[in-house]
């Protein structure tokens, strides 16, 4: 494998003034330089209603002719970072997107780092949409930062995922059913990934070409999974039962203290990381088939592979929120263009 | 003055199954915690007290006669309105004469006015007939002359029909008088018609009881003038918004009392009615039940399917002073659509209670006994089912109960007047549940 390209020498987005290939923080007005990009939906959903074009919207979000919800900002959104990207979708038959997901990347001496954190927010729950965003935009900052400080990155996993239990656990309660979402980490340096996970959201390896296949790299925290590790249903009966989806661990405040599953994966050669919610496995459970619908296109251009993987989820019914992110692997940043350097791979 | 601030909470299930159009609603209003005594000098206020003096009155209930009985009622229900407040006694037979003050206007209170009143009304015989109508166009004539009164309102008592004019004149009377000032109604004793006074107090806005003992008049009057001291601000509308091709079904106050408002819209806009709630005091909730048939939407659209605010009207123009949201989810999920909100089916079964019994008791009187057993068992097992322990004793009282449960019942041979009366004036009260 060739080493790291080095980071293009680059100017303060706000102030403009030069700055390190390594800075997090701009020195002359202390910016955060790349900070991570979260699905917030922000700056805000649709202005007008697609049946009503000429009606007010209320504060609310609420076609004041039709009384119909306008679509909301988090009911599909892709964000690109270039060394890995994301979408997210509401799907068909969710009346809003619980899932969130939040991606960062950072230049470090060893290299570039990519960071990914998919929640899906437990629709039984109170308020899941809010907890899945909240648990994504708090582990997240924990994972960028630990990145840029070279902190151990599975101590920095679990930091992570104590994070984001507080902020969701901060949402507070207001019954039985306080706010909940599955949690999957990943972050991708030049030699590993690793991963942290509770919940039934998970993260594969698709593999490129001959050599070891694509594989799943977690395992559920799901009744499902447990039936099959206890040898009271196969697989597949597993699967198509009624409690196959409920989940068994998770982020909030009613499960609190759980233990994150941590592992760190060595990647035997060049390919891609998904991470995704069960919007999008439930429809296309297996490694390879995943790998072979998503490569080699994820490779160059994971932002239009994402895209296609939640069509594909879409067009087969899309009954849940899907969200799928797509991390070369390894990360490689483009390199700066210039005289000397002309296309391609 | 600023205008206090009603909390609006709206309790629903607003998940619906495909195709699904109604949306049902709990909307509980609870009015500020704030001082009561001064705002209803500020907003003005007037008070009327309206006795029926006719010759029935001169009978005796007890010791001593039910117009002794309501002089001292009337004395004490004056002792309790507060200085500034204007005020006037009617009374009232075949015609209307104002009683205090002498000359048709309304005197504002004092210790000098409040002693004068009392010294006429000391004064006032039974003699005459009853026309109830007539009584309610004077009070309105009185309440006309003092347009500086905010708050305005009546206590009405009588003690027989209205044998002096006929349905349609009351009814003329009523709906001159509808929007001008609230009424409380009581009947003593049994001889007075209960659906009489319920027309009377159903669109004034106010309460109808029995009062069955004279000597339990003068609490009772004390009792209602001191709410009507609590009361701070007038005229307040429940304004519901709906969609466009959206109908609403219902609109019923169901706590404390239940009164179906559906009939009482006034439209306030191309998508919005106003249902009229009369007045408000301080920290008072009342609970209403709203059900709005929507067209469907596709599975995974959310819908506002209402709005419900409080508007009050100001000379500076209506004022909304809350707001609650009425929402509907389309969803594929049996789990969340068939989810029961427990408000919604609590009120739902206390307003088919009070149903229940005045069907029941209407079919008693009619003699139709099969029919009368048969809701009256209804009324039992709900009223057992709800907690509604006052409603429960009511009908204990004019069926015997075999099993509270199935509601298996008898009816009684002998029901006393006055219990079968207060059953009928009381059927609409309801008891809340922990939300």
């Amino acid at each position: 494998m060739a080493g790291p390209a080095p980071a293009a020498a680059r100017d303060c987005p706000s102030c403009g003034a030069p700055v390190g290939p390594q800075d997090s923080f701009c020195e002359s007005c202390g910016t955060e330089l790349a900070p991570a990009s979260v699905s917030s939906g922000e700056p805000g959903g649709a202005t007008q209603c697609p049946a009503c074009p000429s009606a007010q919207i209320t504060a609310d979000g609420y076609c004041e002719s039709c009384g119909r919800k306008v679509p909301s900002g988090r009911d599909h959104q892709e964000l690109d970072l270039g060394l890995l990207a994301g979408v997210t979708d509401r799907g068909l038959r969710h009346h809003r997107n619980e899932d969130a997901m939040a991606l960062a990347t950072a230049d470090t001496e060893a290299g570039p780092v990519a960071v990914a954190v998919v929640c899906d927010g437990v629709s039984t729950s109170e308020r899941p949409d809010e907890a899945s965003l909240a648990a994504a935009q708090a582990a997240v900052r924990v994972l960028l930062t630990a990145v840029r400080t070279g902190e151990d990155l599975v101590e920095a996993s679990s930091a992570a995922v104590s994070s984001a239990q507080d902020a969701v656990a901060s949402l507070g309660a207001r019954s039985r059913n306080a706010p909940s979402a599955t949690f999957v980490s990943a972050v991708m340096t030049s030699d590993a990934v690793t991963l942290c996970w509770l919940g039934d959201s998970r993260a594969y390896w698709l593999a490129d070409g001959p050599g070891p296949a694509a594989q799943l790299l977690t395992r559920d925290d799901s009744l499902a999974e447990e039936m099959v590790a206890a040898g009271l249903l196969a697989a597949d009966e597993a699967m198509s039962s009624p409690n196959a989806h409920v989940v068994t661990r998770w982020i909030g405040a009613d499960l609190g203290g759980s233990a994150p599953h941590v592992l760190t994966f060595e990647p035997p050669g060049p390919g891609v990381l998904l991470v995704c919610s069960d919007g999008l496995w439930n429809y296309l459970p297996e490694a390879a088939k995943l790998a072979e619908r998503a490569l080699p296109g994820a490779l160059t251009d994971p932002l239009a592979a994402a895209g296609a993987l939640v069509t594909f989820a879409i067009e087969a019914g899309g009954s849940d929120n899907i969200t799928a992110v797509l991390a070369p692997f390894p990360p490689t940043r483009p390199a700066p263009a210039g005289p000397a350097a002309t296309a391609s791979s | 003055m600023s205008q206090p601030d009603f909390s609006v909470d709206v309790f629903q299930n607003e998940y619906i199954p495909e195709g699904g159009r109604d949306v049902n609603a709990v909307v509980t209003v609870t009015s500020p915690d704030t001082v009561a005594a001064a705002a209803a000098a500020d907003l003005g206020a007037a008070e009327i007290i309206i006795i029926d003096c006719s010759g029935s009155m001169g009978g005796t209930d007890g010791s001593r006669t039910k117009m002794a009985e309501a002089r001292s009622a009337t004395a004490a229900a004056v002792d309790v309105i507060r200085d500034g407040v204007a005020f006037a006694v009617i009374a009232g037979t075949h015609k209307a004469l104002p009683v205090f003050p002498g000359d048709g206007s309304l005197a504002v209170a004092d210790p000098r006015t409040r002693e004068a009143a009392k010294r006429a009304v000391a004064n006032l015989r039974a003699g005459g007939g009853t026309a109830i109508g007539q009584w309610l166009r004077l009070a309105h004539q009185l309440f006309a002359s003092y347009p500086a009164a905010g708050l305005r309102h009546a206590i009405l008592l009588t003690d027989g029909k209205n044998e002096h004019e006929t349905a349609a004149q009351l009814d003329a009377a009523i709906r001159l008088c509808d929007g001008a000032f609230s009424c409380d109604c009581r009947g003593v004793g049994v001889d007075w018609e209960v659906g009489e006074l319920r027309r009377v107090s159903t669109a004034l806005l106010g309460t109808v009881d029995i009062v069955p003992d004279p000597a339990g008049l003068a609490d009772d009057f004390t009792a209602m003038m001191q709410t009507a001291m609590g009361k701070q601000v007038a005229d307040v509308a429940l304004r519901v918004w709906t969609p466009r091709q959206a109908t609403v079904r219902f609109v019923k106050q169901v706590a404390p009392t239940v009164e179906d408002l559906t009939g009482r819209r006034v439209q306030s806009g191309p998508q919005a009615g106003d249902y009229p709630t009369g007045a408000w005091g301080a920290s008072e909730s009342r609970d209403y039940h709203v059900c709005v048939e929507v067209p469907p939407a596709a599975v995974g659209q959310e819908m506002l399917a209402g709005r419900v605010s409080l508007v009050i009207s100001s000379p500076s123009g209506p004022q909304v002073l809350g707001q609650g949201l009425v929402r509907a989810i389309w969803t594929d999920d049996e789990a969340l659509s068939t989810r029961i909100n427990s408000q919604v089916a609590h009120y739902t079964g206390q307003a088919e209670l009070a149903q229940v019994i005045q069907e029941g008791l209407e079919a008693r009187k009619e003699g139709d006994e099969e029919t009368a057993t048969a809701k009256l068992g209804r009324a039992v097992a709900l009223a057992q089912r709800s907690g509604n322990a006052d409603t429960a004793n009511l009908l204990a009282k004019v069926v015997d109960v075999v099993d509270a449960a199935t509601g298996t019942v008898r009816l009684k041979k002998k029901v006393e007047d006055a219990d079968e009366m207060a059953l009928d004036t009381r059927s609409t009260k309801t008891v809340r549940t922990k939300k």
